[in-house]
């Protein structure tokens, strides 16, 4: 029996969507550009059987790969399960046999030794093939036309490290595509394998490194000489772990490393900076000038994630799970491990931020991610009472002028992650944003499209589901000739 | 048969009779208080207070009991007021609305 009356947060526009949905000729308000040919593919999660606690994080919640499909001006839409060993074993179970994020202490005996993975974070197209990524497994693939889910993928057996992170770079100038994992050797181990893996798919360098504490490290910064690598605050350990409670604690006294090693260096090549309590989940773009390395993110004050609690038994502190879309500079010339930060716009914003995706690892101007506007409109009677608190604009943020331009959703919407798609040789920031909106009022989704330069002006289009679609954590874009579509 | 069928039902809602309902409906929901109707914004779990709150697009739990609570809409399809109303009675009360 599936029984989700007991948890409170799933409820109305947020009650589990538990389908699988195909919708053919998607109804359209305005015109879709007939430039646009290729895939939006959403991934994200919701909860296909209730959580064991309440306690547990969305970040265990069951993958739902989910596409757009465009092709001459016409949407078609598809969603399906990432059939994960975990989704069938809860399947055959009629149960959740999992217990909570990365805790593998409190899962039912049955499932012993079995994936965890539930494969909810991030579409990755590379190589001809479509993948799924979550930070504590090994790739996914699936099939790009179906969305079936076809197994793990470890690139020929060259990618040793047992995860692989939900944001892998792929270098505009080489096609290479860094990546890593972390907790690389097994659960609460400090190891970090870095890899280049070439536009084919095969392995081609391994680097191998130990960060200061076992951290979440969500997200790297790429530039053409270095990485990035940003450790902040999340700990985790097996006593925590046998305890019972989710992998991640927040320990504000930690303090935030960042460590940069040249792409074609060695593990002691690694330096690592060390700043004030921080979170850096996302980030935006990085580059190398001489001597100095030049990173830019949205940045937490601290724990953005009230599922993750402090482990000092404190309340979650919202008034500092703001981020701010912020440049470190690290000076390779210094002889000290400190590090200068500025805040670039004043506003704090959405951590789920985009570039032009052909200039990243390079000298770029725009930024784009949502935001609030808390002067906008908002319909408490038919959004509830959350003005203020949805993100309801996309911004454009001009990191050369200090300027923005923005894009309203509405008195009745929220948006997701923004994704920018760029115009066949157009220049920098020429071209599409595009992203899903939450409708509370109409209890539906709608994909937003809107020309990037000009987002004053409002969307070209609007692409209704006649449903809420799943929650999405990242989406993005893959043009007609990246993927083998149908 | 179908056809006696429907038209009883037809017969059965009027004008008058929806108006009534409506009205009916109307003075429920201005007697409840409007943060019950919904959502429990706070429930107990094992002995802890939790408030339901928003962050980053989601409801979330918050143990601490201090977080702002989020109250969802009122009328929308999920919610409490409207659940019992038939797919029909649905349409003619957002038309009316």
């Amino acid at each position: 029996m599936v029984d989700f009356s007991n948890q409170p947060a799933m409820k109305g526009f947020f009650a589990p969507t538990r389908f699988e949905a195909d919708v053919y000729d998607c109804e359209v308000i305005g015109k879709v550009p007939t430039d646009l040919s290729g895939a939006f593919v959403r991934l994200g999660g919701d909860w296909f059987y209730p959580p064991i606690s309440q306690d547990d994080s969305p970040f265990s919640m069951d993958g739902y790969i989910n596409m757009f499909r465009f092709k001459n001006g016409v949407v078609d839409y598809k969603g399906r399960w990432v059939k994960t060993p975990r989704f069938q074993a809860d399947r055959a179970a009629h149960r959740q046999l999992f217990g909570v994020y990365r805790n593998p202490f409190t899962d039912d005996p049955s499932v012993k030794g079995l994936d965890r993975s539930v494969q909810n974070t991030t579409p990755l197209a590379f190589g001809g093939k479509l993948f799924t990524l979550k930070e504590d497994s090994l790739p996914y693939e699936i099939d790009c036309n179906t969305l079936e889910t076809i197994g793990p993928w470890d690139f020929h057996g060259k990618y040793k490290s047992l995860t692989f992170t939900a944001h892998p770079k792929i270098d505009p100038v080489t096609g290479e595509m860094i990546c890593y994992g972390y907790e690389a050797t097994g659960l609460e181990t400090n190891d970090v394998f870095l890899y280049t893996i070439d536009k084919k798919g095969e392995v081609t360098r391994e680097l191998r490194f130990k960060v200061p504490y076992i951290s979440m490290v969500h997200d790297i910064g790429l530039t053409q000489k270095h990485v990035i690598i940003p450790v902040f605050g999340f700990v985790t350990s097996m006593e925590r772990l046998k305890q019972g409670k989710v992998h991640w604690g927040w320990d504000s006294t930690r303090p935030a490393y960042v460590g940069i090693v040249p792409r074609d260096g060695e593990a002691k090549d690694i330096r690592w900076f060390k700043g004030p309590e921080r979170a850096t989940v996302h980030t935006l773009n990085a580059r190398t000038e001489g001597e100095k390395v030049i990173l830019e993110a949205p940045i937490y004050d601290s724990n953005p994630f009230p599922f993750f609690p402090p482990i000092d038994g404190s309340p979650w502190n919202p008034s500092k799970a703001r981020a701010y879309i912020r440049r470190n500079t690290f000076d390779l010339s210094s002889k000290d491990d400190g590090f200068t930060e500025q805040t670039l716009f004043p506003m704090n914003v959405s951590d789920l931020g985009r570039v032009d995706d052909r200039y990243l690892s390079l000298p770029y101007r725009y930024a784009f991610t949502a935001y609030a506007d808390r002067e906008r409109p908002f319909n408490e009677w038919k959004a509830g009472n959350l003005a203020g608190r949805v993100n309801n604009c996309y911004g454009r943020f001009d990191l050369a002028t200090g300027k923005m331009s923005s894009y309203f959703a509405g008195d009745t919407h929220s948006l997701q992650e923004v994704c920018f798609v760029p115009r066949k040789n157009g220049s920098e920031g020429e071209g599409y944003i595009m992203g899903v909106a939450s409708n509370y009022a109409e209890m539906r989704s709608e994909l937003i499209i809107a020309d990037a330069q000009h987002l004053e002006e409002g969307d070209i289009a609007r692409v209704i589901l006649p449903f809420r679609a799943t929650p999405q954590v990242h989406g993005r874009w893959f043009n007609e000739g990246e993927l083998p579509f149908a | 048969m179908r056809e006696k069928l429907l038209l009883t039902a037809t017969s059965r809602v009027t004008r008058r009779s929806v108006l009534g309902r409506l009205a009916a409906l109307g003075s429920a929901l201005a007697v409840v208080p409007f943060r019950g109707l919904f959502f429990r914004t706070a429930f107990c779990q094992q002995g802890r207070l939790a408030i339901v709150s928003f962050h980053m697009d989601q409801p979330y739990l918050d143990w601490s009991g201090t977080a702002v609570p989020y109250h969802p809409p009122p009328g929308v399809r999920s919610a409490q007021g409207v659940a019992h109303l038939s797919e029909e009675m649905l349409r003619r009360t957002c038309i009316c609305g």
